[in-house]
């Protein structure tokens, strides 16, 4: 029972970027790395000590993942938009086994990290990590563009990406009931469509004219294949676990 | 002022489109030519938005080029700042010019703003001047141009606009169809907007002023004339195309189904007001009483809805805080940026003896100046090159063996020199359409088509007819129309598809599996499966008036007896018809017993009546052209390029046409003096007439003496891959054509060679032989430049500029000032026809090179072909007016270079400024929308008209 209480708050089953959102001190660009240091802390407690999920535990951080749907299409900030992602995906982690969960959860991070590092890219280049009037990116900044395109893709859960393989690694190898039905549909068509509603506004459209452009920097370009390696080699790890 | 008045009053600011069928290049900007061009420019980006300029990158690439020279832009820069008193800064403007402007946006950066110390002086009196500190006049600002939907769109988050706009596109194409669906929409004969009565179940009687003014009263429009603008601006494709139909009273297609401006204006308004009916917003009373109450939230989603909010302030609206706070950290952050974007620039040019202040305005007058100081020193510069080339001496061999006149076209320009290459032959270039204005009916083809510019309207038909048994012909081409019909009708119903594509799609994969990886073979297996053309000739000759009684009687009985055999199974020996026809045409009394529902039905569905014989000896006195007329075409022709005595042995005239497969603009690269259609039957049309003796003895009296052995032969050029076709040769003895093979096979030489030379620019073209397959290539997006490139015209004797390699570049009209009247009678002629159609050429190259979005059609990947009239992106958008980027852009940089149409003259400048007066080319000329240059070489002066006056630019020695 408290081990579900630990893992319910590690895994971010409950918002509490509703109180870090109001603390100065916190700014909105440290919420994402503090709640996936404590992601990874829940999956090593889930390895350390494996035990079967508490479906009522699930329900709560499924309420929790719905609220964080809803703050997930309010916002054009790419900082707040990875912490909110990752909240929302919360009743996956929790729900799947310790395995799945722990792998779903790193693919996970690692593409919110990419999206997360962007959102620094941008405040630097706009001044926030806001991307309302940052569109059509594909045409004028072509390597930011394909980057926030592989990040969003993964994140809509388009295969051969790992959070697709990986998630369907995961429900493949959990006990199915009507809340996994319930769970698995939301969470499957809710992440396509903030990815999609992301994607539509920076990397597809028109370019602002009254924006001044700035393509990410080289060593950033280096960081970013970086985190795009590790997305390719947890897709390699999630089609072995998809086939076994 | 009625509304109708205040609709035509501002009708004009959206040019006309003419259906891409026939293409026609246009100045989009049409509508601003009373103004000056520099500043119709100004004015055309406050109405459209979009660039007038290409950027300063652009032109500095061209600078480091060489292209403009540094001697131009300092003349230039010089005239710019001796107005404002600031010549001696001349150098550090030049560097502005070249190093910071480029720069200048990146100036305005938040991360410098955190770094640098903003000077008060700047800061205070940039704060002074803006916008900012007048909440109202800032609304006004960020309202312009936008209808009541789109505020609505901006302030609450709604998507009125897609909506809107695509029930309006819908409705639209869908009435101004031309037969591309096979469903059309019903009652459309009722015009317009009692079509979209029925359509849109609007039960009551109103007509289209009550109906436009009844939706102003509820959206409480204040200014009606504007508002019209605004949304006539919406969609400026339609709207012009829908312009175009309503001022052309012959377009078979307006006379169908009728429509006007103020039809589409109903339209609009009434969607606006059906989708805003149930919002608490919906008129314009509201909306500033709510903006009134909510300014500095209204400021910020206004803002933010045109894209000029930035991300800090995008986190505070989203984060619901003081808008008012906002409002004013947004202004101050905007003031501060315009003054650190002056101080980086101030630092930059090294310029520290001047004020901030001052400096804020040099730099100013300097952007505002720099997009049409960069033009004019790209045009001078080009000025000088041209004028020193074509003012330096050159003779040539007097004795040809022929003389090709082209049909006008910058494409021409490389084969002519090609030809003059090639052997003892001259070239000269006639004004498009050669002159001869036709309505042309080609053979097997119901309709005429009209070769002459869109602003001539022709008044003679020239029939083609065969003039061999074309049975064959006849029975291939049915077979081939009856399949293509039904294949069509399959494909458009929307019901037939599915089974069509189960059954017979896979034989459709052998053509598309063949013309995507053997074009050539699969154009060569489909194209002798074509039915070949009989030969032919053309009636030119005007009927007597027995003859067109005689043809009319004929058709008048014909369709009597067909519809008595067809129709009423009642068949009528020879003289009954005839009895029946007089008592139909003539009233004369019936002899013979017919039911009157025969003769009701004749009169009423088939006009056999006294009206439709008039019409129709109207329509036929049409036919042809009297000697006279045909006497002065050719006069005018010949005259015109200066050809009246020392004719060769053969005279080509050849017109042009362009080959290209699956290419909506294929009309666009044929001859755009012939309404978008191949200049063949023009060219035609005059050999034919020059041919005749008794013509030519009446040319003796006009001063034109051709030799009884010259032979005049119709040619056509095709433009794409600079082959060359002689026509007619069957004229030609033996020994004649012994020397025209000779002839033929040096300007087959000359295709070959020009085909070379236009390979090296063409995107994957390795060698000439690839031209031929982009000519057959169904996935070619850019089967030819096109005309592309065009930068000028020279009128003049073809020796000033035979020597000179242009590219394809400038249009090259032949003129001889000497025998040119004093009325400038040949030079008004030039500038009529030729000079109008080169501008509108001009000007659409131009303005789809600078904004290719708001001038020109987008690229062509995303296009649909709409209603047979145009085409949209997608499934609906705006129908696409101008060139597409495939036609004017390479890679992303822009091919086509922009300039206005140098025009130079070779004559004295008395009878440039008497054609200029008698033209209607006056207002543009005037106006500088052209670059005139004139080469006076008796006066040995070359003058250039700039800032209304005419200027000696060089003296000749």
């Amino acid at each position: 029972m408290l081990i579900d209480f630990i893992l319910l708050f590690l895994f971010a089953g409950v918002p509490y970027y509703l109180v870090f959102e109001n603390i100065p001190v916190m700014r909105k660009d440290k919420i994402f790395p503090l709640a996936a240091l404590l992601v990874i802390a829940g999956m090593f407690i889930s390895y350390q000590f494996p035990q079967e999920t508490s479906m009522p535990f699930v329900m709560v951080a499924f309420f929790a993942s719905l609220f964080s749907l809803h703050k997930a299409n309010q916002t054009n900030n790419l900082c707040k938009l990875t912490y909110y992602i990752l909240f929302f995906n919360a009743p996956l982690l929790i729900m799947f086994k310790t395995k799945e969960s722990i792998l779903y959860g790193v693919s996970l991070i690692v593409a919110l990290m990419g999206v997360y590092l962007m959102g620094k890219y941008y405040a630097r280049s706009y001044g926030s990590p806001n991307y309302q009037s940052v569109s059509g990116i594909t045409l004028v900044t072509p390597y930011a563009g394909l980057i926030l395109t592989v990040y969003f893709t993964a994140l809509a859960l388009y295969p051969p990406f790992p959070n697709a393989l990986l998630f369907l690694n995961g429900i493949l190898k959990s006990e199915i009931s009507i809340l996994w039905y319930l769970i698995v549909i939301v969470i499957f068509f809710g992440n396509f469509l903030i990815a999609v509603r992301v994607m539509a506004k920076t990397v597809f459209g028109k370019p602002n004219d009254n924006v001044h452009y700035i393509d990410i920097s080289p060593t950033e370009r280096v960081v970013h294949l970086l985190i795009i390696a590790v997305l390719l080699l947890l897709s390699v790890i999630g089609l072995q676990e998809v086939l076994s | 002022m009625s509304i109708l008045e205040k609709l035509n009053a501002i009708k004009d600011t959206v040019p006309h489109y003419w259906p891409i069928g026939a293409f026609i290049h246009h100045n989009p900007l049409k509508g601003f030519e009373h103004l000056n061009f520099k500043e119709a420019l100004i004015k055309a980006q406050q109405t459209f938005g979009g660039k007038v300029y290409m950027d300063p990158d652009y032109y500095i690439g061209l600078f480091k080029e060489g292209k403009i020279s540094s001697e131009m832009l300092e003349k230039n820069l010089l005239r710019v700042l001796k107005e404002a008193k600031l010549e001696r800064y001349l150098e550090q403007a030049k560097t502005f010019m070249l190093e910071v402007s480029p720069l200048w946006n990146s100036y305005r950066s938040y991360e410098d703003l955190k770094i640098n110390e903003i000077d008060e002086t700047l800061h205070s009196y940039l704060e002074e001047n803006a916008i900012y500190k007048d909440e109202e006049a800032w609304i006004a600002s960020l309202t312009k141009n936008m209808t009541l939907y789109e505020i609505h769109d901006a302030l609450f988050g709604t998507s009125k606009k897609e909506l809107i706009e695509k029930d309006v596109i819908e409705f639209v194409a869908r009435f101004l169809d031309q037969q591309q669906t096979t469903l059309s929409m019903t009652d459309r004969d009722l015009g317009m907007f009692e079509t979209f009565k029925l359509y849109e179940n609007i039960d009551y009687i109103i007509d289209v002023e009550e109906f436009v003014q009844e939706a102003l009263d509820t959206l409480k429009v204040q200014d009606v004339q504007t508002y019209f603008l605004t949304h006539i601006l919406k969609l400026h494709g339609w709207a012009g195309y829908i312009k175009y139909r309503s001022e052309s009273k012959e377009y078979y297609a307006q006379q169908e189904h009728p429509s006007t401006l103020m039809d589409y204006i109903a339209i609009r308004l009434h969607f606006e007001v059906k989708y805003l009916r149930k919002k608490k917003i919906n008129d314009f009373e509201k909306l500033q009483a709510y903006i009134k109450s909510n300014t500095p939230y209204a400021i910020l989603k206004l803002l933010q809805a045109k894209g000029k909010l930035t991300g800090t302030y995008n986190d505070a609206m989203e984060e619901h805080q003081d808008y008012q706070e906002i409002v004013d950290a947004y202004a101050k952050d905007e003031i501060n940026l315009n003054s650190l974007q002056v101080q980086l620039a101030q630092k930059a040019v090294q310029l520290d003896d001047m004020m901030p202040v001052a400096f804020s305005n040099f730099a100013n007058l300097l952007k505002k100046e720099e997009g049409f100081m960069w033009l004019k020193s790209l045009e001078d510069s080009y000025i000088a090159t041209h004028v020193d080339a074509f003012t330096s001496p050159h003779t040539y061999d007097k004795k040809p063996l022929s003389s090709t006149i082209f049909c006008l076209d910058v494409r021409s320009e490389v084969i002519r020199r090609k030809v003059e290459e090639s052997g003892p032959y001259t070239t000269y270039g006639a004004g498009g359409f050669l002159g001869i204005p036709i309505l042309f009916v080609e053979f097997d083809k119901a309709h005429a088509l009209s070769l002459a510019p869109a602003v001539i309207k022709p008044e003679n038909i020239v029939f083609e007819i065969p003039v061999e048994s074309h049975e064959t012909y006849n029975s291939q081409k049915s077979v081939t129309k009856t399949t293509k019909k039904v294949l069509s009708d399959l494909k458009n119903n929307p019901y037939t598809p599915y089974v069509m594509v189960e059954a017979i799609g896979w034989l459709f994969g052998f053509k598309l599996f063949g013309k995507t990886f053997f074009p050539k073979k699969t154009h060569m297996i489909f194209s002798k499966s074509k039915p070949v053309k009989p030969k032919t000739t053309y009636t030119l000759d005007k009927l007597s008036e027995e003859e067109i009684e005689k043809y009319v009687k004929r058709l008048h009985t014909n369709i009597i007896n067909e519809v008595l055999t067809t129709q009423f199974g009642t068949g009528l020996n020879s003289s009954d018809i005839i009895l029946l026809w007089e008592h139909l045409v003539f009233d004369k009394p019936l002899k013979i017993r017919i039911s009157s529902d025969i003769i009701d039905n004749l009169k009423q569905a088939y006009h056999i009546t006294s009206e439709d014989y008039e019409i129709q000896k109207v329509n036929l006195a049409k036919v042809g052209f009297t000697i006279e007329e045909q006497v002065m075409y050719i006069e005018n022709l010949l005259k015109m390029i200066g050809l009246i005595d020392a004719f060769p042995k053969f005279v080509i005239i050849s017109g042009h046409g362009s080959c290209s497969d699956n290419n909506p603009f294929e009309s666009a690269l044929d001859c755009g003096a012939c309404g978008g259609s191949i200049s063949l039957p023009n060219a035609r049309a005059l050999s034919m007439i020059a041919n005749k003796a008794e013509i030519r003895e009446k040319l003796i009296y006009r001063g034109i003496s051709i030799p009884e052995d010259t032979r005049f032969i119709p040619a056509l050029h095709i433009t794409t891959t600079d082959e060359m076709t002689f026509y007619d040769t069957e004229i030609l003895n033996t020994k004649e054509l012994e020397l025209f093979l000779g002839m033929q096979e040096d300007f087959k030489n000359a295709s070959l060679a020009s085909r070379e030379e236009r390979a090296k620019v063409l995107p994957n073209a390795k060698n000439e032989k690839d031209l031929f397959i982009k000519t057959m290539d169904w996935s070619e997006p850019r089967p030819e430049w096109g005309l592309a490139g065009n930068m000028g015209v020279f009128a003049g004797p073809r020796d000033s500029c035979r020597h000179m390699a242009l590219h394809n570049r400038l249009f090259l009209h032949s003129y001889d000032a000497t025998i040119d009247n004093e009325n400038a009678d040949i030079l008004t002629r030039i500038f009529n026809g030729p000079l109008v159609v080169g501008q509108w050429i001009n000007l659409e190259h131009y303005f789809s090179t600078v904004d290719n979005k708001v001038y020109g059609a987008g690229s062509k990947v995303y296009h649909n072909v709409v209603s047979k009239i145009g085409v949209y992106n997608g499934n609906y958008s705006d129908l696409k007016i101008g060139l597409p980027t495939q036609s004017v852009i390479e890679e992303g940089k822009a091919y086509h270079e922009p300039v206005r149409l140098l025009t130079y003259m070779e004559a004295p400048l008395e009878t440039v400024a008497k054609a200029v007066e008698n033209s209607v080319a006056k207002e543009f000329i005037l106006n500088e929308w052209i670059r005139p240059v004139i080469i006076d070489k008796a006066a040995k002066k070359v003058y250039s008209y700039e800032f209304g006056e005419f200027i000696v630019i060089k003296e000749l020695v």
